[in-house]
């Protein structure tokens, strides 16, 4: 063991070939027949430096099996302090004693040793037949997705296909978007003039020719009437708006 | 070759896929025992040591592989390849999928003791497995199922010819030896 251990547990020598672990049972069965050792005893750290350590001296970085053995010592790690804590974390195990969880895990350690000799078993059968070749068609060359022209594209076609897209858009063109000639504010207070110079008047009277400025004369006179300043009549569907002013209730009393 | 090996010879030539004893059959209006009989004769003129072809019964049905001393040069011109072989991870998952199918992620992962959804997504990639609709349970968990290629490339008939799981169990003496060291490590435990 290369990394030095600090703790009073007894120092556990390991030699595992951690690649061909499929997962952590697996590494905890080979342990319990193997070593003497536990998974109490096991300690993680030594696991985790000796593989850094070949890592190292191998020179070579494989991501698929540095990332299998990182999921191996966390469900290793997982198990491992489930079993040490469970007392004081774990309701559903709080009331199972010693006993009984090993008896667990020898059920759960026993159970997983059959499919891992099935996966044994799996691996023979394939060496034999998986190089067969069987009768097949291959799908219509129209199905098949357009393989990229990868060879056809050049490393300047990149930023060429991506500056467009950092480009500021141009200004949307508004033009065909008439402005607004009149606001609300401005029709009520011309409509309250009229009203006080002329006492009535009728909507085609003061109303202006755009569509939209009529709009606003109309939600003005709305607005008169809401707030009782002046009383709208018309006598039929579409026909001339009469308006007459009202006293307004605070000049009333 | 009797005319219903050879009418059962044009069958498999044209399908791309194992044809079922039933299919096959119904194609030539007679019984299963007979095309079982055809087939027979069918199989033994089709050996390596006659045709290019050989019959193979597999995933589900009966079909043609090429003969091992000719696949050189089919792979030669048709660019196929060997599958890449699986991890130890990849195999064992699958032992599990195919011995507990229909199975959830959680089933595999409790088998496994580790999550195993890499597995999972790997094997199915490569056409082994694949989704076989959701559980009945909270959640509907999506459940996994082997494929006829997993059948194909293992060169198996149906899942019914994996040997029984149990044959696979752990040695008597491995599972005492298991037991009596977590056992011991309970007693010290408790003391």
């Amino acid at each position: 063991m290369r990394a030095e251990g600090t703790a009073a547990a007894p120092a556990v020598e390991l030699d595992l070939d951690l690649d061909v672990f499929d997962g952590p049972f697996d590494l905890l069965v080979t342990l319990i027949l193997r070593d003497e050792v536990d998974i109490w005893e096991v300690r993680v750290s030594h696991i985790i430096a000796e593989y850094v350590l070949r890592l190292a001296d191998s020179g070579e970085f494989d991501l698929d099996a540095t990332s299998q053995f990182v999921v191996l010592v966390a469900a290793l790690l997982e198990m491992k302090s489930r079993l040490l804590l469970e007392d004081e974390i774990d309701d559903e195990l709080e009331d199972l004693d010693p006993d009984e969880a090993a008896r667990q895990l020898v059920g759960r350690l026993v159970r997983y040793g059959q499919f891992r000799n099935a996966a044994g078993a799996l691996r023979e059968r394939w060496a034999m037949h998986a190089g067969t070749l069987y009768r097949n068609v291959a799908p219509p060359a129209a199905l098949l997705r357009r393989p990229e022209p990868l060879a056809l594209l050049r490393p300047e076609a990149l930023p060429a296909a991506l500056a467009p897209l950092l480009r500021d858009p141009p200004a949307p063109d508004t033009s065909h978007l008439a402005d607004l000639a009149v606001s609300l504010v401005r029709e009520l207070r011309r409509l309250r003039s009229l009203l006080d110079d002329a006492g009535r008047f009728t909507f085609e009277a003061v109303a202006p020719h755009g569509r939209i400025e009529r709009a606003v004369t109309f939600f003005a006179l709305l607005e008169l009437h809401a707030s009782g300043e002046a009383r709208l009549r018309q006598t039929r569907h579409f026909g001339e708006i009469e308006v007459t002013r009202c006293l307004r209730p605070a000049l009333a009393t | 070759m009797d005319d219903l090996s050879r009418r059962l010879e044009a069958l498999l030539y044209i399908s791309p896929r194992p044809v079922s004893a039933a299919d096959l059959a119904a194609a030539c209006d007679c019984g299963e025992d007979e095309v079982a009989a055809a087939l027979e004769v069918l199989g033994r003129e089709f050996t390596e040591a006659r045709h290019g072809l050989v019959l193979r019964e597999v995933g589900g049905g009966a079909t043609f592989a090429v003969a091992e001393d000719c696949a050189e040069a089919v792979r030669r011109h048709t660019g196929l390849e060997r599958p890449d072989d699986l991890t130890p991870a990849l195999l064992e998952t699958l032992s599990v999928v195919a011995y507990l199918e229909p199975v959830t992620r959680a089933d595999v992962a409790e088998v496994r003791g580790v999550s195993s959804e890499w597995a999972l997504s790997g094997l199915q990639e490569r056409g082994l497995v694949e989704e076989s609709g959701r559980a009945d349970t909270p959640g509907s968990p999506i459940l996994y199922a082997t494929t006829e290629r997993f059948l194909k490339l293992f060169g198996l008939r149906s899942r019914d010819e994996l040997p029984p799981i149990e044959e696979f169990a752990l040695a008597a003496a491995d599972v005492e030896e298991i037991r009596s060291r977590l056992m011991d490590n309970a007693a010290r435990r408790r003391s």
